[in-house]
Formats: C-alpha cells, structure tokens, sequence
C-alpha cells in the first residue's frame, strides 16, 4: 500500500531525513518512535506535503507517488495526517470546514458533493465516536479548545475523511488519561482492512491502547530497528541510548 | 457648532467662496488622494442623471420604509413611505418648515468642521429628515444613489436623524452609485435623546471611479446607546469618518466595522469618540482586509475630557494584508485628561495564516478555496455582530463577488 524509499528530507543545510525506507501494507498498524529531534514530525509533514522541505526519494501510495503531489491532492488520494498541533482557525466553522474538507476530497475523486441531510448523520457518527458534546461543531476550528479538545477534534475529521493512510502525530501529546482512552477508542474503532495507520510517538504508553502491528525506531534521520510491539517495551525500559550512541558512532569518521 | 438646519445654508454657502481643502499635513486626510480630490466639482445635489434601471439588485432586500435620495436629493416616487407607524416621521430637508424642526433641539457637536462638511451644508439641501418618537419594529433604509451627470461632479447628501428620549430603531444606509466618474459628499447627523438607541448601519459600496466622503456626527444624552456598523467596500477613495460625542452619564457607542479593498482603492476610517462626562463607555472595533494594492486608514481616537471620571473605553485594529503591494496605516489616539479611566487599545497588521492554510489544504481544501475560508472567517467576525440575517446575506454575496 504504502512504500516510502530512500526519504530525505532538509532545510536549508539541515539533513533531517536521511534515507528512510518503510513499507506499510493495508490493513496494517505501524509504531513509529524516537527521541526528539530524530525527525518522526518531518516524516509526518513529508508525507502530507508541508513546504519549505527539499525532499528527495519516493512515498507511494497505491502506485501514485505523494511527493509529486499538492496537500490537498495528496488528501484526495487518501492521507490524513492527524496533528501534533491542531492549527487554530477562528471564524471558519468546524461543520463547514468539515463538509468543505469532505466535499473537496469527494470532487478531487469524481464523486458526487454529499448531501447536508447525510453529512448531519455522519457528522452526528463521528462526534459520538469521540465523545463530544452538540455545540462541538458549531464552534470555530479549534478556537480556544482544550488540548484534548483539539486531538479529538483531529480524529472526528479522520472519522468524516475516512482515509486510507492515516498517520497520527504524537496524538497523545497534551492528554491526560480520559482524552487519551477517547481518543485512542476512536483510532481503534477506525482500524481496518483498507486503512493503513502511522502512529508517531514518542512514549510507549499510547501503544498500550493502540496496538501495532510493527514498531520502527527512528534515530537521527533513519529507521535504525524494526520489530513487533515488544519493542516498544524494550524501548520504555532501555530509552533510545544505544541507538543514538550506535548513530553517532556511525556518522564518526572511523 | 449645533443642527441649525434652515439658517446655517446662507452662511455656509458665503463660506465656500474662501474654502480651502485639506492636506497632507491635516493628520486625519493624510492619506487621501489630494489630486483627485482637487479635481472634484463640488456642487448642488442634482436629480437629472441617468439612474441604474433596477436598484433592488444592487442593495439588501429590507423590508419597510425605505427612503431614496438621488444625489442627495429626496425622492419620493421611488422610495416606500408607507403605512409609518406612529413612531417614526420621514421626510425631505428641502421641505422641512421651522415647524417640523421644532423637535429638533440644538446640541453641540463638539467636533470640528471641514471643507466638506461646509460644503455638505451649503448643498446638501434636498436630503432626509427622520425623526423617531418610540420603539420603530422594522430597519429605516436610506439609499442613496450617487450618478453624477458630468465627470468630477460631485453632490451633497445629508441626512438629520432625531432620537427621542426611550426610543429605539434601526437605520441603514446603503451606497450605490453609477453614472459619470465623481462622488457624494454624505453626512449623517444624529442625535440620541435619554435613553434611545439606535443601530447604525453603514454599506458604502460606490463604483470604483467614484470618491465617497461620509462623515457621521453623532451626540448622545444620559443612559443613550449608539451602535455603528460600517462596511466600507466601495469606491477609489472611500472614507467614512464618525465624531461621537457622549455627553450624558452613562451614554455607550460601540462601533465596528470591516474594509475590504481591491485594485487601487484607499479605504479610509476616521473615528473619534469624545468622553465629555463621567460614566460613558465606547468601544471601537475595525477589521481590514487589502488586497492587491489597496490601501487601508484605520485613524481611531478616544478624547476623555477633564472631568469625565469613570471612562472606559476599548479599541482595536485588525488587518490581513493579501499583497505586497498593499498597505495599511492605522493610529489608535488617546488623548486622557481625567482620572480613573480604563483605556485600552491594540492594533495588529498580518497576513494569511501559512500553518493554518496548510492545515485546510492538507484536508483535501484546495490552496483558492482554503485561502477564502481564511479571509471569510477573519471578516466574518464583523459579520458576528450584525443582528440582521438579510443584511449580512447581502455583505456575504457581495465579498463573494469581489473575490472572484
């Protein structure tokens, strides 16, 4: 579904990925984790199609490659990329940016606009699935909303998007436990056999709630360890120190 | 100087021999087009022009008394002036007797004249008189169609809006114009006796080759309440400038407004609010948006005079500028000369949000149709504070219409 090869991605002389290969099959749930400043936030914006990178490689989704493709295009081909920091959007209504959003998407793809009487019910679905109040989408884009207001708010837009990449940025950045197992109950009833999920973290306490099926370890630029969710354990008790001492020596002059 | 509307004319027509225009170096027209306004053909209000076939496609469908001044004059045929209810008296300054200005007691106004005003009063002869005694249900609208009949013209229009002690009502003015290049030279003068209220509201939304010189004077007596909503849309030079004057415990102004410029359009807002006693509160809230290489003026004052313990008042500016090639000026003035005041004010100057516009696109929102979301919401909140659902249809559809 998902083959990234070869990812490097910089700002002006600053290398941040570095060659980074992963493959995501459909269905599946892949961890990805590292210390900061290892670059698990420029992945994510690699993939979605933040400016100011110069990025070489590939990132293929379904045989199209995301890197020669404008965000909202590569929304259309069916990324999702759930903030670290839900960006704040006074004024613009979270319903009519949620349509709009939808809307879009379905156009990109040759569908028909969807209805208002249908979009209420899946709206109405979505907000359910993340246990927000009526009023929730009558209010600005999260303006003025709570840390865990804001990460739910990102998974109902997952909900309404329905994705088939979704790749969650340290979605449990900012939660106290009730937002976390909210949010982490909304990712999981959203899990399928068409929807692919990255989940970026830098703790090993989300993947108690989210498990996956792969957990990668991203160290300066690099995928340096795969394995299963026992890795995460490995990773929660050890920390990343040998890694980075393995990466520094390797980037050493010998 | 007061509302002496028979007996100031002579004078201020013996004024105009001698008039001399503004400069840059007044502060409240130092941006204004003094070329153009130099070349302006100031005149009497002037009724033979050719007029737009349909205005109702160019203003808000509002339901009641509407009042049509053509170049300033009144006209009747056009304009709807019945069933008025009990409260509310309109009718054209031309024919106002000493009788009907009986009601219309003197105030001070407290704020400076200039050329235009003089000239305003010198020829804005045929405008309106409205006068309210008591609770008016439905919105009063004021069109004013500007289509000079030679190039430069320029007319007179003047409105007199008398608030009785409790009443309340609602006033539009709508701007539209067409005709030859040129423009109007509009005043508004209302008075608030104790107690009225009224709501305010300006659309100027004149052709791009048309000046639109509004000014707004405004006094209010004890416990009164003024609210201004200016949309300042049209015209090459559009400025509107208010001169509130609170002169009765525990009067309140609260004016906002948005300017939205295009092309080469300066859009020019100049407000002053004078705390004359104690106990008053005004607030001042103005967005901008320039585009292209638009200008935008955003000059706002707060006058407290000595005496006048108690003020508060509040300000803020904010612009989104869309081009490089645009520009924004904008001064909030304090001027505090009492104790125990709370003043505040702020003004900002941004452009479009790239985090946020990201944030739209990576949703699937195209980069055209985000950046609109963007700039709608910012004036949308304008928008927030306007009572009326057909007026702020008409603001939507006619910002609609500008980004295309």
């Amino acid at each position: 579904m998902l083959h990234v090869k070869n990812l490097a991605a910089s700002i002006g002389d600053a290398e941040i990925l570095k060659g980074l290969d992963l493959a995501v099959g459909a269905g599946e749930v892949h961890a990805i984790m590292g210390p900061n400043g290892s670059g698990k936030s420029t992945f994510a914006h690699a993939l979605a199609g933040r400016e100011g990178y110069e990025i070489s490689g590939e990132a293929v989704l379904d045989g199209v490659d995301l890197l020669d493709l404008e965000p909202e295009e590569r929304a259309a081909a069916g990324v999702f990329l759930g903030f670290q920091y839900p960006v704040e959007i006074p004024g613009v209504n979270n319903m009519y940016f949620l349509r709009t959003a939808l809307n879009s998407v379905r156009r990109a793809r040759g569908d028909d606009e969807i209805s208002a009487r249908d979009f209420l019910s899946v709206a109405n679905e979505a907000m359910e699935l993340v246990e927000m109040k009526e009023g929730f989408l009558n209010r600005s884009v999260n303006a003025g909303f709570s840390g865990g207001e804001k990460k739910r708010n990102e998974i109902l837009q997952m909900a309404v998007m329905q994705p088939r990449l979704a790749v969650l940025d340290e979605t449990d950045s900012g939660l106290d436990i009730d937002a976390l197992r909210v949010v982490a109950n909304g990712v999981n009833s959203l899990r399928g056999p068409e929807r692919s999920m990255i989940v970026i973290t830098h703790y090993q306490r989300l993947l108690d709630y989210i498990k996956p099926d792969f957990v990668h370890v991203l160290v300066n630029g690099r995928i340096v360890d795969s394995g299963d969710h026992t890795l995460a354990l490995h990773l929660e008790e050890h920390g990343y120190a040998d890694y980075v001492d393995a990466a520094s020596l390797s980037g050493a002059p010998a | 100087m007061s509302i002496d509307v028979l007996s100031a004319r002579s004078a201020a027509l013996e004024q105009v021999a001698s008039l001399q225009l503004p400069t840059k170096r007044d502060e409240a027209w130092r941006y204004a087009p003094h070329t153009t306004l130099g070349s302006l053909d100031f005149g009497p209000a002037s009724d033979s022009a050719a007029l737009p076939a349909d205005i109702d496609a160019d203003i808000p469908a509002i339901d009641g008394v509407r009042v049509v001044l053509v170049n300033g004059v009144f006209d009747a045929e056009r304009s709807r002036l019945g069933p008025l209810p009990d409260s509310l008296r309109v009718q054209s300054l031309a024919d106002a007797t000493a009788e009907d200005l009986a009601g219309v007691p003197q105030r001070d106004y407290d704020a400076g004249e200039d050329a235009f005003s003089v000239l305003n009063r010198a020829h804005g002869t045929g405008g309106a008189l409205i006068m309210v005694n008591g609770q008016v249900d439905d919105a009063v609208h004021i069109v004013d169609i500007v289509a000079p009949d030679a190039p430069h013209a320029v007319s007179a229009t003047r409105v007199v809006v008398e608030m009785a002690a409790g009443s309340a009502a609602t006033l539009v003015e709508t701007r539209i114009g067409g005709g030859e290049s040129g423009g109007c030279n509009l005043r508004t003068e209302i008075s608030l006796a104790t107690e009225a209220r009224l709501e305010h509201i300006v659309l100027q939304d004149l052709p791009a080759n048309h000046v639109h010189l509004g000014r707004v004077d405004v006094v209010q007596a004890e416990g009164s309440s003024y609210q201004a909503r200016l949309f300042n849309l049209g015209a090459d030079y559009g400025r509107v400038a208010y001169h509130v004057y609170l002169d009765g415990e525990g009067a309140e102004a609260d004016l906002s407004g948005l300017y939205f410029g295009f092309g080469k359009q300066t859009l020019d807002q100049q407000i002053t609010v004078v705390h004359a006693v104690p106990n008053c509160r005004s607030s001042q809230s103005y967005r901008g948006v320039l585009d292209d290489e638009s200008t935008g003026i955003w000059n706002g004052g707060v006058d407290v005079r000595p005496g006048a313990d108690g003020t508060d008042s509040e300000q803020s500016n904010d612009n989104l500028v869309l081009s490089r090639k645009a520009e924004v000026n904008t001064m909030p003035r304090l001027e505090i000369l009492a104790d125990e005041v709370s003043c505040q004010h702020g003004a900002t100057v941004g452009e479009l949000d790239d985090e946020a516009l990201y944030y739209l696109r990576s949703r699937g929102i195209a980069e055209s149709e985000a950046r609109r979301l963007l700039i709608d919401g910012f004036a949308d909140q304008v928008m927030d504070d306007l009572s009326d659902d057909v007026l702020r249809a008409w603001i939507i559809e006619r910002l609609g219409h500008a980004h295309a």
